[in-house]
């Protein structure tokens, strides 16, 4: 029953979101003939090549108007992601519900009969869809945006997907892509599960071990100083696998949508890098450790 | 050059807004749909992007926007004053950005004219980097928020001690460690000499042996009978034979040793001398017994009062100041052991570390109550320079209110400054 009021729940966000786009665009078209404007008193002024007193006044009422109206925009669209968050967060709530239960509802189907192929492309679309983080002026980015860490004392909650230095079978240490299950408050340490082979392995690690990943995008147009820099080494998860690897920062993104493009260490090339990656943010996360492994 | 001087360094961004049905197409789609068709679930990924990207849009817009219509007021305000404030306000920065940038950008608008994607890329770009720098007038103010360093208080902390004024408490402290300690005849004391060890040890072996014997006969007593007992008051009887054959060689001589050491340098110098000088025919037979003394006759002529002769002889030997009074005081003549004569050294050396620490720990005291002395001068130092400070108070007052200082502020200012003085001088004295 549960699900089914979820499923209502969900229902009316969905609406709330479809209001919310309609009145995205009302606010975009009312400042849209603002904006023409000041385009238009733009032009000449550069034809005439002289800025008088009136263009001056005019365009600075121009500018405070479409100010305003930017604003607006900026408060309804904020408005509108954070109703597709917190949509998402419902569906992850009844996914991981559904899971504790075992049972897997159609939408869903169980991992472990997953295929890779089906798994890589959920991964990648995961990160595509990792929210941006968009602040207002003068605004800093919050911790777990783009390449700012999380606090020391953050704990990843249940279902947050991590970074986690595991020791394989033959002894090796690795970092993989997992999924946070418990964190024990007594002994700090995490249980989580490897998200290649969910249900089969469950490793239970000292919160060192552990690095959130990342829970916005940063903005490369707003906000650069969130994002890795050219040459940094970084974790970087390597394509088609579940594993993070070392490697440098090759070109950091430069729209939204970009990914990070990195050289990952790799000793069968003559200068001990692969040729050059696409990774997206998400599954970028900050080098800890100094040694090599 | 005074018609760029006129022109504000204005960008004439491209405000033009995100196209949304080229570049947002399912949210162009979504607007199109009526209320009963919904959005659905999967629709939401693509949704969020389109909506980040018009988002992202508008929020440079307002960044942009912001920092034009700031260049116009300021620069309006800078007309208004007539240039004034201008000079005051960074003057070489804004010359140097209204003479270049604006320049450039009016040859881009002459040499493309209108909007076209020529102009537009350098603009963003603009963009970009006036964003950045609007950013780094901001940084400024949030990095002075260093994390807290209490190195400082720390190591006040730890000078704290070593400057702190004296207190009773640490002056009691070192009266009580003035007082000798308890123990401190425990380290002086010589225990008596016991036996020597090599006698101790025969002892030992004797008992054992007679033990050990003892065993044996009670296993042989069955078969000898009475006879055993007769064995073991023999073997007494022997012991005691034994001890009193070995006690002669211990003190063969009855005389003690100044009175040895004596006779000896007086019977050396006899023999030094020539011997016709002293042609005494007894000599002979002295020197024989002298030569075969202590020990073979040693039992044979038994001398009275060796004791008191030896005591005789110290005591005429220190009155002449030959011999050092204490050197042998005590020790009777024992000074050969060595085990004593270290005990001694080290109680020696103790006694003057002791004295030592004494006189400095007096020293200490003393300075220690002199400290005290001045501490509480300069205590009351600083209270007769509050009382100057609030004379002085009050006299201003009245100078402010125009009225001259009654007669009793005066003098109370006077007593306080000579108090004062009384008790600088004191301090230095």
């Amino acid at each position: 029953m549960a699900l089914v009021s979820a499923d209502t729940k969900i229902a009316e966000l969905l609406n709330e979101l479809h209001q919310l786009i309609k009145q995205t665009q009302e606010e975009r078209s009312r400042s849209e003939h603002n904006l023409l404007n000041i385009q238009k008193t733009h032009e000449r002024m550069q034809t005439e090549n002289k800025t008088s007193p009136y263009y001056r006044t005019k365009l600075r009422g121009l500018y405070t108007t479409a100010k305003a109206d930017a604003e607006a925009e900026c408060g309804i669209l904020h408005r509108a992601l954070d109703k597709i968050a917190e949509i998402k967060s419902l569906l992850e709530e009844r996914r991981i519900a559904a899971r504790m239960a075992g049972v897997y509802s159609d939408t869903d189907p169980p991992r472990k009969t997953m295929r890779r192929g089906v798994l890589m492309t959920l991964l990648q679309q995961s990160a595509m869809t990792l929210p941006l983080w968009i602040g207002k002026p003068g605004e800093s980015p919050p911790p777990l945006c783009g390449a700012i860490p999380a606090s020391s004392d953050y704990v990843a909650k249940q279902g947050d997907k991590v970074a986690a230095r595991v020791k394989a079978v033959d002894g090796d240490e690795q970092w993989i892509l997992a999924e946070v299950v418990s964190y024990n408050h007594s002994t700090n340490k995490y249980e989580v599960d490897d998200i290649d082979e969910e249900g089969k392995e469950r490793h239970t690690l000292s919160r060192r071990r552990i690095i959130p990943l990342p829970q916005w995008k940063a903005n490369p147009e707003s906000d650069p100083e969130a994002l890795f820099s050219k040459d940094q080494l970084v974790l970087a998860l390597y394509p088609q696998t579940t594993c993070f690897y070392r490697a440098l920062i090759h070109t950091p993104p430069h729209r939204p949508q970009d990914d990070y493009s990195v050289l990952f260490e790799d000793t069968s090339y003559a200068d001990g890098y692969s040729p050059p990656l696409n990774v997206a943010q998400r599954y970028v996360v900050a080098c800890k450790e100094n040694k090599k492994k | 050059m005074s018609e760029l001087k006129d022109c504000p360094p204005l960008k004439y961004y491209d405000f033009k807004p995100v196209d949304h049905v080229k570049v947002c197409p399912r949210y162009t789609a979504v607007l199109s749909r009526s209320e009963d068709d919904g959005i659905g679930i999967e629709e939401l990924d693509t949704l969020q992007l389109e909506l980040e990207t018009l988002l992202s849009s508008a929020s440079r817009r307002l960044r942009a926007l912001e920092e034009q219509r700031q260049i116009l007021t300021d620069w309006q305000d800078k007309k208004g004053d007539k240039r004034f404030l201008k000079l005051g306000k960074d003057p070489d920065l804004a010359a140097s950005s209204r003479h270049s940038k604006p320049k450039k950008q009016k040859l881009d608008g002459k040499g493309s004219h209108g909007p076209g994607p020529g102009p537009g890329r350098p603009k963003s770009k603009n963009i970009q980097t006036k964003v950045q720098d609007f950013e780094f007038e901001v940084d400024p103010q949030e990095i002075p928020r260093n994390p807290k360093n209490d190195a400082p208080n720390r190591f006040w902390a730890s000078v704290e001690p070593y400057c702190a004024d004296i207190t009773n408490e640490e002056i009691r402290v070192l009266d009580e460690l003035l007082k000798p300690p308890e123990d401190e005849a425990e380290y002086y004391k010589i225990p008596a000499l016991g036996k020597h060890y090599s006698q101790r040890w025969a002892q030992e072996d004797l008992l054992e042996e007679q033990r050990e014997g003892a065993r044996a006969n009670d296993k042989k007593k069955s078969i000898m009978g009475p006879l055993s007992e007769l064995d073991a008051k023999d073997v007494d009887a022997l012991l005691k034979k034994s001890e009193t054959q070995h006690e002669p060689p211990d003190d063969g001589c009855p005389f003690g040793p100044l009175t040895q050491r004596l006779l000896q340098a007086l019977v050396e110098e006899n023999i030094i001398s020539p011997m016709e000088d002293s042609p005494i025919p007894d000599i002979p037979g002295k020197d024989d017994g002298a030569g075969t003394s202590p020990r073979s006759q040693g039992k044979a002529f038994s001398v009275p009062h060796t004791r008191s002769l030896e005591a005789r002889i110290r005591e005429e030997l220190v009155s002449q100041g030959l011999l050092e009074s204490d050197e042998r005081q005590g020790v009777g003549g024992e000074s050969e052991d060595e085990v004593l004569a270290e005990l001694q050294k080290r109680q020696a050396e103790l006694k003057a570390l002791t004295a030592h620490n004494r006189s400095r720990k007096q020293e200490l005291l003393k300075l220690a109550r002199e400290e005290m002395r001045k501490q509480e001068l300069r205590q009351r130092v600083r209270v007769a320079d509050n009382e100057v400070m609030e004379a002085f108070r009050r006299i201003m007052a009245a100078r402010q209110k125009k009225r001259t200082p009654t007669k009793k502020e005066k003098d109370q200012a006077w007593k306080a400054l000579k108090e004062r003085e009384s008790i600088l001088k004191l301090l230095d004295g």
